[in-house]
């Protein structure tokens, strides 16, 4: 009886290791990469991830825009995937990173430029003739990592001054009337001004101190070794962290939330990107603002460039690519371009009578194209995100007035140097 | 075939059928035999489910730990044996993370049951709608760890944080009003949420423990002229220390755990002030792209662990063994 109970047990045992060989091995038998299906019974089915089709301005008008590709061909469908811009580089690097993810991504800088130095994206420079399209030089250098072209351009767009027109009758030219502006609407519920400030929002904060960094004539990097404490980034800061501590900003306050101030007339100056007008029009159309240049001495100023790219793990990267082709066709950049708002395409276009008329500002938000820079360290490219998080750790510690800015930025540079080189 | 069977009470033998040798022996064998089968048929899908969900990663885990891996390229990776273990601990941010997670450990779980036994004694008295209360004390358990971790960071927030008005009120007011962007309130404040959504639990369980105390042996301590220290101490102590000991390697466990509290209200800032082992294990991982070294972290938690519950468990045999004696 005790032989038969140790071979029942052996059994049980032995069924137990087979099911979990089986259930274990199902892991490996997954599909891979990008969700594209079809066959030859149907059409091929293209996933898009973006953070912006959860845009409340523009994502609707996005998802209308890339339903025109749908309809103008039965080979290939290209499905819209939301994934929120806070965690957007995390989750999407590491489905690619396992060989899976969206069949097309439009990246951020910091995370193309890490995705493709670990060769994740799909290069194109056969598939993308850049002679065939008028491409815009400007932010189209910045798809390049050595000689091979990583993406296309989806969206440049520059950081200019929104102002509600009823609460500043007059747009600042500087920094000090930038301030004084600031001041003198606050009160009432009304903040004069808004900017990210927590480490919650890091990436977005990363954005918003850029543009004080580089229009106080500032850089990171000299392209060849960081110079994050050098006199004129720390003035930069210095200036933020005086706008922080004036009194004009509400603190705390996230970017969806002082946006949605903004749209509501209780924020009366806000630095974002062209891409903001849209949101705006969407959440009140009938709200009186305009824009201008940043009001700092050196007209250098951050933008969001957000590459296109192709998964290199794709089954199917020439649907893929038929979709970039299309995409830069002349009537689907302007088409774009009207979704996006004061942003621009890869593309030169011009803008329409009818654009201008209702938003006469944006030729001022065009112009700003030549002298804007993605949000990367130059020559640290696929390390930005390491130094970023650095950076505004010790950016914080300053605004909590634990240290003076330059102690923070000595300490950031300290290191930044001793983690990536 | 009929024999006789058992003596009865009146001394005679109650005739008793036996089935035919060749089914009954047989029968009885087989049912035997089915019976000692089904517990480990019981237990099959759990293990099944244990093993694919916990020892296949972890033995993953405990193999990446040893490697060069980036999280862009999880495939290729690098033998590297011991390194990432010894640059951990060669890492003073390291040595502050792992004494950042100690007092976060120690004062959670002191802190829950400590607030929990209070409460539980109070829920314990007899007084009107105490039903209600008892309702209403699981409300923070029950609440959803991003909710909690949201609202205690408005609640904390420079401008328009009721925390530091009310603080500031009493004359204590933070500087600047920078709790969570602070490196010196940024934990206190952490714990205190942390510590506010945990206490239900414990409350509950030494709750159904103090009801599982003989009343009798209270009663007869207050008779006895005990005040109401030593009637808990002597009376009531002693039958739940179990559930207490218990739940203190739980919370314990549970906080060597926690997430998504720390990681929306500070993400283990700032200047590392917040960051415990599962936050570094997190950024490592996901912004650094560190796999091999994000994993070694993870390991030495399950190291930190498997203490735990070991010394609990040798604790535990050691009382067993002085309560027999």
């Amino acid at each position: 009886m005790r032989i038969r109970a140790r071979s029942a047990k052996f059994k049980v045992i032995a069924f137990t290791a087979v099911a979990t060989m089986a259930l274990a091995g199902c892991e490996g038998s997954s599909s891979k990469a990008g969700s594209g299906s079809g066959g030859a019974a149907g059409p091929v089915t293209l996933t898009f991830a973006a953070s912006t089709f959860g845009d409340p301005g523009r994502g609707p008008g996005l998802e209308k825009w890339i339903g025109k590709y749908n309809a103008s061909q039965k080979e290939v469908v290209v499905k819209p995937a939301v994934v929120p811009y806070p965690t957007f580089g995390t989750t999407i690097l590491t489905q690619m990173g396992a060989g899976e993810g969206p069949d097309l991504v439009r990246f951020d800088m910091p995370e193309f430029a890490a995705a493709a130095q670990a060769g994740l994206i799909e290069p194109l420079n056969t598939a993308i003739d850049a002679a065939k399209y008028n491409l815009n030089a400007a932010p189209d250098k910045f798809m390049f990592v050595g000689d091979k072209r990583y993406g296309v351009i989806f969206e440049a767009s520059n950081y200019v001054l929104y102002y509600n027109t009823d609460l500043v009758s007059t747009p600042p030219t500087t920094f000090d009337e930038f301030l004084a502006t600031a001041k003198a609407a606050t009160g009432n519920g009304v903040y004069g001004a808004a900017f990210r400030q927590t480490a919650p929002e890091q990436n977005g904060m990363w954005q918003d101190i850029w543009n004080y960094v580089y229009g106080f004539g500032g850089s990171y990097s000299d392209g060849k070794n960081l110079t994050l404490n050098s006199p004129k980034v720390v003035e930069g800061l210095s200036a933020y962290k005086k706008v922080y501590d004036a009194g004009v900003i509400p603190k705390g306050a996230d970017a969806a939330t002082f946006r949605a101030m903004f749209n509501q007339g209780k924020v009366a100056m806000e630095i974002d990107n062209g891409g903001f007008v849209a949101a705006v029009r969407g959440a009140n159309a009938g709200l009186p603002f305009s824009v201008a240049p940043i009001p700092f001495p050196v007209r250098s100023q951050g933008a969001i460039l957000a590459p296109i790219v192709v998964n290199a793990a794709s089954k199917h990267k020439e649907a893929a690519i038929s979709f970039l082709q299309w995409m830069l066709k002349p009537e689907s950049q302007k088409d774009l371009q009207l979704v996006l708002g004061a942003s621009s395409v890869a593309s030169v276009t011009e803008r329409s009578q009818g654009e201008l008329a209702k938003s006469p500002f944006l030729p001022v938000v065009d112009k700003l194209t030549d002298t804007s820079l993605p949000q990367v360290v130059l020559g640290y490219e696929a390390k930005t995100p390491d130094i970023r998080k650095i950076v505004i750790e010790q950016v914080l510690r300053a605004l909590a007035g634990e240290v003076d800015m330059q102690t923070a930025m000595d300490a950031a540079q300290k290191k930044a140097v001793s983690t990536v080189g | 075939m009929t024999v006789l069977g058992k003596r009865g009470r009146s001394g005679s033998q109650a005739p008793q059928r036996v089935r035919s040798r060749t089914n009954e022996p047989r029968r009885r064998g087989r049912s035997a035999r089915r019976s000692r089968w089904i517990p480990y048929l019981f237990l099959a899908l759990p293990v099944a489910y244990l093993a694919v969900f916990q020892i296949v990663p972890l033995l993953q885990e405990l193999r990446l730990s040893f490697t060069r891996t980036s999280l862009l390229n999880p495939g290729n990776n690098t033998w590297v044996g011991l390194d990432n273990f010894l640059a951990i601990v060669a890492d003073p941010e390291f040595i502050r993370t792992l004494t950042t997670t100690l007092i976060y450990v120690v004062v959670c779980v002191v802190g829950a049951i400590g607030i929990g036994m209070g409460t539980a004694l109070l829920l314990n008295a007899d007084f009107r709608g105490r039903g209600v209360a008892r309702a209403l004390v699981t409300v923070p358990w029950a609440a959803p760890g991003v909710a909690v971790a949201l609202i205690a960071t408005w609640m904390t927030n420079a401008q328009y944080g009721i925390i530091n008005r009310a603080l500031e009120a009493v004359g204590l007011g933070v500087p600047n009003g920078q709790i969570l962007a602070s490196s010196t309130f940024a934990l206190p404040a952490v714990l205190i949420t942390t510590v506010w959504q945990l206490f239900p639990f414990p409350t509950i369980v030494l709750l159904a423990a103090l009801q599982s105390v003989p009343k009798e042996s209270t009663e007869a301590a207050m008779i006895d002229g005990a005040g109401r220290w030593w009637t808990f101490r002597a009376a009531t102590w002693p039958v739940i220390k179990p559930t207490v000991a218990l739940l203190a390697v739980l919370m314990a466990i549970w906080s060597i755990r926690r997430f998504e509290l720390i990681w929306l209200m500070t993400k283990g800032g700032p200047l590392g002030s917040t960051r415990t082992i599962v936050i570094d294990l997190y950024s490592r991982a996901f912004e650094s792209n560190d796999l091999g070294m994000a994993a070694a972290i993870g390991m030495v938690g399950v190291v930190i662990s498997l203490l735990l519950v070991t010394g609990s468990l040798l604790l535990n045999r050691r009382a067993e063994k002085e309560d027999t004696l």
